[in-house]
């Protein structure tokens, strides 16, 4: 990704090139997430929610620090270098994972500039990405991190302490939540009596809610908030409000859900929209379209063939002290 | 007598005790509808809807904090904490709060409230860290870890009744795997005695959780190699029952504690410090200590595997025990 290409854009109706980027790394999502899905009946599916995961993150720069949601983040580290098959690797805790097994399967390299996952204790990569940008600002340099998080773990205590500090000390980090309406059973409605982006002005930072399946309105949002870190102005705090379609994970069939409550959504699911705009831009036809997810697709099962080549850790790769 | 496994056992408990007292009630995340994670709370919601069954933000702190502000006034809340890995978040409420507020108002602050919460590895195969020897460290709290569905029936009652905040640590293992008789009725283990799981005469293995059912295997095949051992299911770490395994170690005059969390600075080095102490002239080997390496327990199944002990573990260090021949006492 050039510099040139980011940060300085008004719009997101740029370059022709750029907007089918960002189709292909949202179809590289979906294909790559549902491929471990099929592998994994505990995986946790990311179906609906690419555009606000892809727009969050695609416009930052390569030196900036990326800490996405632990629902989806693959897609992340890829866009910012990490390798597909090690990824699959990592989904699959495979010795060529990232982690190599170790870690929390969502994980990735560090060498991409991100915060990664360790445990899966929700809310502690707030702190960490708040400390990305507190060793930003002390650098005097201008570069931000993103931080994404649901909106369940938006009640944990670690999301006030960080964002009020984050406003305390003015680092540039740009808090984004990932509002799927769901934690685990619990609908949204039932943990977040006012709206998420409503708490900025308490903290004393521009909050903003925007549609979190469309991508373009996302990438505009998080850009302006990105550029306005960059400046040296501090943090932001924006809402993208999407769905998740699937269950909490692959085999949940969310019986706690109303039926037919995902229809309306699965209605506005963010791949077949912006296909459909593609088209109407006369950026793609179907058939360039079909291409290239056959052609994604493609590359998804080879990277998962490769991956599962990788063998199992074995019990020399534990480190640290060797069992007894 | 029924037959029930071990998660239907506890939820079996906290439905009898909602029952029973209509201060009891449930703060935890996903127990509505949904059950509980690995369905611990299973039809709570169902019966007792919710008012009794409170589905929680994701605030663990503010759950246990509220907890224990409604326990001040007179209710017997029981805080879910849907794994031991999220303790952490609300470590100043139970290490703080519920813990000194007895002793430091003199005994007219009392909190009786229940925290249950899920370790270890398990069918889930997430959140697997085991944190329970820091709270047998605080003074002010108590906690058991059940290892068969009877005493998880029986130690939940008494956590419920207890007029103390009492830590309940739920070994995910066991959750589904094991269906074992459980008394009808009221049935209460009373916090602190150990449970003798099987008596023997040459080494005393004095075990939790799911290490117990370990030890018990190892047991059956050291029987084979001439080692009768007696297993001891300590089942309440705090208090713990120094009274049962004195005995035991006086007649054995051998030990080896096992435990599936770090063996440093586990609850099995404090027995083991206590014996050292107090019957010192009755050991006739070292205390040999079964546990965790020190390494964050790792996510992928073969290096889980590798760090958790094994019964063949636990039989090897009985093993090295038993042929270590002391003075005989
Ligand atoms: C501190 C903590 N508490 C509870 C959990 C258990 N848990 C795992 S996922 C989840 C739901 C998270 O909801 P949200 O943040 O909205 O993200 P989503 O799953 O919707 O993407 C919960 C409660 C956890 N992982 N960490």
């Amino acid at each position: 990704m050039t510099e040139a290409a980011v940060g300085a854009r008004e719009s997101v109706v740029d370059e022709p090139r750029r907007t089918l980027e960002v189709y292909r790394w949202m179809l590289w999502s979906r294909l790559f997430e549902e491929e471990c899905g099929r592998r994994n009946p505990r995986w946790f599916p990311v179906e609906g929610e690419e555009a606000t995961i892809v727009g969050s993150f695609f416009d930052l720069r390569p030196d900036d620090v990326a800490a996405p949601h632990y629902r989806g983040p693959f897609v992340v580290y890829a866009m910012r270098g990490a390798e597909p098959w090690r990824l699959a690797a990592q989904a699959l805790g495979r010795s060529d994972g990232y982690s190599r097994g170790r870690s929390v399967p969502f994980s990735g390299p560090l060498s991409v500039n991100i915060v990664p996952w360790v445990a899966g204790d929700l809310g502690t990569t707030l702190g960490v990405a708040t400390g990305a940008g507190l060793a930003f600002a002390y650098e005097g340099s201008d570069r931000v991190c993103v931080v994404s998080f649901g909106d369940g773990t938006a009640n944990r205590g670690d999301f006030h302490e960080n964002l009020n500090l984050a406003a305390c000390w003015n680092l540039p980090v740009v808090y984004v939540c990932q509002h799927n309406g769901w934690a685990i059973s619990e609908s949204a409605e039932s943990y977040l009596p006012a709206p998420i982006a409503a708490r900025a002005a308490g903290y004393g930072m521009p909050g903003e809610s925007v549609d979190g399946n469309d991508v373009d309105a996302v990438r505009e949002t998080v850009g302006r908030a990105v550029q306005r870190a960059r400046r040296g102005d501090g943090p932001s705090l924006i809402e993208a409000r999407t769905y998740r379609l699937g269950g909490h994970w692959s085999a949940d069939r969310s019986p706690y859900r109303a039926a037919g409550a995902a229809e309306p959504w699965r209605a506005r699911e963010p791949l077949a929209a912006f296909a459909a705009r593609l088209k109407e831009a006369g950026l793609a036809d179907s058939d360039a379209l079909s291409e290239l997810t056959q052609q994604l697709q493609a590359e998804v099962t080879e990277a998962f063939a490769r991956a599962e080549r990788s063998p199992e850790p074995g019990p020399d790769e534990l480190g640290w002290e060797a069992p007894p | 007598m029924s037959r029930v496994t071990f998660a239907e056992a506890l939820v079996g408990a906290i439905a009898d005790e909602m029952r029973r007292d209509p201060d009891v009630f449930l703060i935890g995340q996903d127990i509505g509808p949904f059950g509980g994670a690995m369905q611990g709370a299973r039809g709570l919601f169902d019966e007792f809807g919710p008012r009794r069954v409170r589905d929680a933000p994701i605030s663990e702190s503010a759950m246990v904090g509220a907890a224990i502000g409604a326990a001040l006034q007179g209710k017997r809340p029981i805080v879910e904490i849907s794994f031991g890995e999220f303790l952490p978040c609300a470590m100043n409420q139970i290490v703080l709060q519920a813990a000194n507020l007895r002793y430091m108002t003199d005994g007219d602050a009392r909190v009786p409230v229940t925290i249950r919460t899920r370790v270890g590895d398990g069918p889930y195969r997430g959140h697997p860290q085991s944190y329970e020897a820091w709270f047998a460290h605080v003074p002010g709290l108590k906690v058991v870890m059940p290892s068969t569905p009877a005493d998880a029936r029986g130690l939940m009652t008494a956590a419920i009744r207890d007029d103390d905040p009492v830590l309940v640590f739920e070994q995910m293992f066991l959750y589904h795997a094991i269906r074992d008789e459980v008394p009808d009725g009221e049935h209460v283990v009373p916090i602190g005695p150990a449970r003798l799981a099987r008596a023997g005469l040459d080494v005393t293995v004095v075990a939790t959780a799911w290490m117990v059912h370990r030890a018990l295997e190892a047991a059956r095949q050291l029987a084979t190699e001439g080692i009768d051992v007696e297993v001891i299911d300590l089942r309440s770490l705090a208090p713990w029952d120094d009274d049962m395994v004195l005995r035991s170690v006086h007649k054995t005059g051998r030990l080896v504690v096992a435990h599936e969390a770090w063996k440093v600075g586990g609850i099995g080095a404090e027995i083991a410090a206590a014996v050292a102490e107090r019957a010192f002239s009755h050991l006739r080997a070292p205390i040999a200590r079964v546990g965790a390496p020190s390494i964050p327990i790792p996510s992928a199944a073969p290096l889980r595997t590798r760090v958790i002990p094994s019964a063949e573990q636990i039989g090897d260090a009985v093993r090295v025990t038993a042929r270590d021949a002391g003075p005989a006492v």
